[in-house]
């Protein structure tokens, strides 16, 4: 008697039989089981007593089906050469963990099959099959939705993107004191146009201002689109090449729009390669204009002598981790290493490197399932010993989910290190050019105005300090010296402090004193910082309340994130320097 | 020159021929099925170092079987690298064998190639066994075998050892070896495409693909530095 087959898994034979090309239906027959490519795995490595994670047998589950329903000895002798059709949305579900919960489609693998098996792009195929059948990490569904609706990944308005965008450039201002320092908008015909991740926007927007003012003191005609401005992609991760193709022509259209000559796309792995490489077969367009990573215009800048730098500003040792999708798939790795050694003193190279480096654990999308945070940061133990063998204090990158991916590895091996980037890095070492020498005619009157324009300096600076005046915060840690820490912090800028040691202490304030922003950590005895979020989310009273998570376990963003309640305002990941912290306060609070 | 039996003759000639016809065939429609699939393109402007090409990727990647410096996998499994080029040495020799013996015996004659192939065959062999130990005991390579994997390494392993005692090809001494030998090779050829052994067939077209590919993006040729 034949099975019946549920319809969502007739559905993933039949879109099977439409994906296929050459290039796959070559990898799917050219495995001969060898087993090379087993060691070639993070995943492996972490588990060696589980096969289950060799590249072979992940890639398998996929192979099984092509063998049984699309290649001639699978359909007549299936049990002889391991063909398996598929029935139930069980067992869709077993491969979703597979596709998506253990690879990072990080291509490693593939550049060490001695077949030329290119795995990594059938499991990418693979993740598309389940999720045009609505089967997916539930992590990778919000996260695609909100690019499909809201046109980035991080669900980013577009007056909040715009509002970061004029507050990044009154601080770029401040620190370059030139009025003529702003970030433009939609400028039309300019030479370059700056697209960025989302998560600058939402989390890191130094980066925004660092980029900004490298390409101010170049002199560069450039600007950053007000739409199509997030160069990521999470149709990389999902394998939907219908929202890979949105999403790229978005960024695509608007630089056609505003006539802009050249596409620079920041420091984001699956972002350049996502825009750079994959975006113009997704959307089936041919592009008629040049795209490169900041990196690249970035070294540029300093070749062509249109920025200085002084390296010897950025003392400490550094490491430099490649970027699967830079390195793997799009050979930028030379690039980021001629720049590095340009702008820092002590770098040491990390082995193995290149296209031979091992990911981050936050590659494929990874970072937005929670439900596989455990398995990838036991993976994340080759990765730790890879950054711990190199002796460095600071792991630089050019991509933002490895940044987010090393800091939890970081954290979770204790291993004391920070992650940044080669912007970052390049603003440190940037050469401000001295303002024009005022003629000694003009003195006495150039000191008065100096003196002026030094007390609106300090009035604007004591002004700025107190930016959190009459803000009630609450902060909840059971670490007496994180509230101490955070408290004093806090009420230097003006704002009034409230503390709470545990769950049960922070939900009775919340409610009695209803406070402008609470911030919370996840891990505490008795009611956790998860049961915390969804009790004041779940109380009319106290559902609008402002929340911003600080955490030093970002395992346990699942306590939050899993919930089908509105999410923080913001995250933090300890520890958290003083800087940081206000600006993600004024931030969350609005303040510029 | 020793006659030979009816049997043995059949074996080398006739049946050779047709297992030999029967795969030329197979193997045609099998590569008319694989173009049939429609080939992807990039459209992108071409990434990496200047140098960096397609031409040189593809040339690159067929050549990457031969360099095991180029791959992390055969650099820390250079032992099974090695067995690797022992045992595909084995299988020219073998195949090489087949015709050599129906078409140029005389050639058979001679001591040295006879050493030769010898040595090849029986390298292989050992090897067979040692990849059959290392199917059947490694966690992992069993739990990715199938049972043609299993059956493909054994009919080669056996057909080694026939073809060792085939070499010097006196069948004045005992014809089954011989007999078995061409069997086994006829056998061979008509299961082949069947099974993972054709994944010769498909070689040069996953590594065209994947070296086209990985030089146009710039990551072949490999750059290993530091």
């Amino acid at each position: 008697m034949s099975r019946v087959r549920s319809q969502k898994a007739e559905l993933v034979i039949e879109r099977l039989g439409k994906k296929l090309n050459r290039q796959i239906v070559g990898s799917l027959v050219a495995c001969v089981h060898c087993g090379m490519c087993t060691d070639a795995c993070h995943y492996v490595l972490a588990n060696p007593d589980d096969p289950s994670y060799a590249p072979a047998a992940k890639a398998d589950k996929l192979r099984k089906l092509f063998k049984r329903h699309y290649d001639w000895t699978g359909r007549v002798i299936p049990w002889w050469v391991g063909a398996k059709s598929i029935f139930t949305d069980e067992e869709l579900e077993d491969l979703k963990d597979t596709v998506f919960g253990k690879c990072t489609n990080c291509r490693r693998c593939s550049i060490n099959c001695p077949m030329g098996v290119d795995f990594a792009t059938y499991n990418r195929m693979t993740r598309g099959l389940l999720v045009s059948v609505g089967i997916m990490p539930e992590g990778v569904a919000v996260v695609s939705k909100d690019q499909w609706e809201i046109g980035n990944q991080m669900g980013v308005l577009t007056e909040d993107y715009l509002d970061t965008l004029e507050w990044m450039g009154e601080e770029m201002q401040e620190e370059l004191d030139d009025e003529t320092a702003i970030i433009p908008i939609d400028k039309e015909d300019a030479d370059i146009v700056y697209t960025i991740n989302p998560r600058e926007v939402k989390y890191d927007p130094r980066t925004i201002s660092d980029a900004g003012k490298i390409f101010h003191v170049a002199g560069a005609n450039w600007t950053m689109p007000s739409e199509g401005w997030d160069m990521t992609n999470f149709g990389l991760f999902s394998g939907d090449d219908a929202l890979g193709g949105s999403v790229a022509a978005r960024v695509y259209d608007k630089l056609q729009e505003i006539r802009g000559k050249k596409l620079v796309i920041s420091e984001c792995g699956h972002g350049y390669r996502s825009t750079r490489c994959e975006g113009p077969n997704w959307a089936g367009m041919d592009i008629g204009f040049e795209m490169e990573s900041s990196v690249i215009t970035m070294l540029n800048f300093i070749k062509e002598g249109k920025i200085q730098v002084d390296k010897t500003r950025n003392t400490t040792p550094v490491t430099f981790h490649d970027s699967c999708n830079n390195a793997r798939s799009c050979g930028l790795f030379e690039e980021p290493r001629e720049l590095l050694k340009l702008v820092v003193t002590d770098f040491t190279e990390m082995y193995p490197n290149r296209a031979e480096n091992y990911c981050c654990t936050g590659g494929g999308g990874a970072m937005s399932m929670s439900e596989y945070t455990p398995q990838r940061l036991k993976s994340g133990i080759v990765k730790a010993n890879q950054l711990k063998d190199t002796g460095a204090k600071i792991v630089v990158t050019s991509c933002h989910n490895c940044v987010d991916g090393l800091n939890d590895v970081i954290k979770h091996y204790k291993l004391g290190m920070e992650v940044t980037q080669l912007v970052n890095l390049v603003a440190n070492a940037l050469v401000i050019p001295e303002k024009k020498v005022v003629p000694v005619v003009e003195v006495a009157e150039a000191v008065v105005e100096e003196a002026i324009a030094e007390e609106a300096v300090e009035a604007e600076e004591i002004k700025k300090e107190l930016v959190l005046t009459g803000r009630k915060i609450l902060i909840v840690d059971d670490e007496p010296d994180i509230r101490t820490f955070f408290g004093a912090v806090l009420e230097d800028n003006g704002a009034i402090i409230l503390e709470a040691g545990d769950g049960d202490q922070a939900i009775e304030i919340a409610n009695s004193e209803k406070p402008d922003l609470i911030t919370l950590d996840l891990s505490m005895p008795g009611k956790d910082g998860g049961k915390v979020f969804e009790a004041l989310r779940s109380n009319p009273e106290t559902e609008r309340l402002k929340i911003c998570i600080i955490t030093g376990r970002p395992e346990l963003r699942k306590l939050i994130y899993d919930q089908e309640l509105s999410k923080p305002e913001g995250y933090l990941d300890k520890p958290v320097d003083e800087d940081t912290l206000v600006l993600n306060v004024r931030k969350i609070l609005e303040l510029s | 020159m020793h006659e030979i039996s009816n049997q043995l003759h059949f074996a080398e000639h006739s049946l050779q021929e047709v297992a030999l016809i029967f795969m030329a065939i197979v193997y045609t429609l099998r590569v008319v099925w694989l173009v049939r699939f429609k080939a992807g393109k990039e459209r992108q402007p071409a990434t990496g170092l200047a140098g960096t090409t397609p031409r040189k990727g593809i040339l690159y990647s067929w050549a990457n079987i031969a360099m095991p410096w180029a791959m992390e996998s055969t650099r820390k499994n250079f032992f099974i690298y090695v067995q690797f080029a022992i045992f595909h040495i084995g299988v020219v020799s073998a195949i090489t064998l087949s015709f050599f013996i129906p078409y140029a015996p005389n050639l058979m004659a001679n001591p040295v190639l006879i050493t030769v192939f010898q040595i090849s065959i029986g390298g292989a062999f050992i090897v067979g066994v040692m990849r059959i130990i290392r199917r059947s005991t490694v966690k992992v390579m069993r739990h990715i075998s199938t049972p043609d994997d299993y059956f493909s390494l054994l009919l080669l392993t056996v057909w080694f050892g026939f073809a060792f005692f085939a070499v010097p090809n006196q069948p004045q001494n005992g014809e089954t070896a011989l007999v078995v030998y061409f069997w086994l090779t006829a056998f061979f050829l008509v299961y082949v495409p069947f099974s993972k052994i054709s994944h010769y067939l498909y070689y040069p077209f996953t590594r065209y693909y994947f070296g086209k590919s990985m030089g146009y993006r710039g990551v072949y040729p490999m750059v290993r530095k530091g």
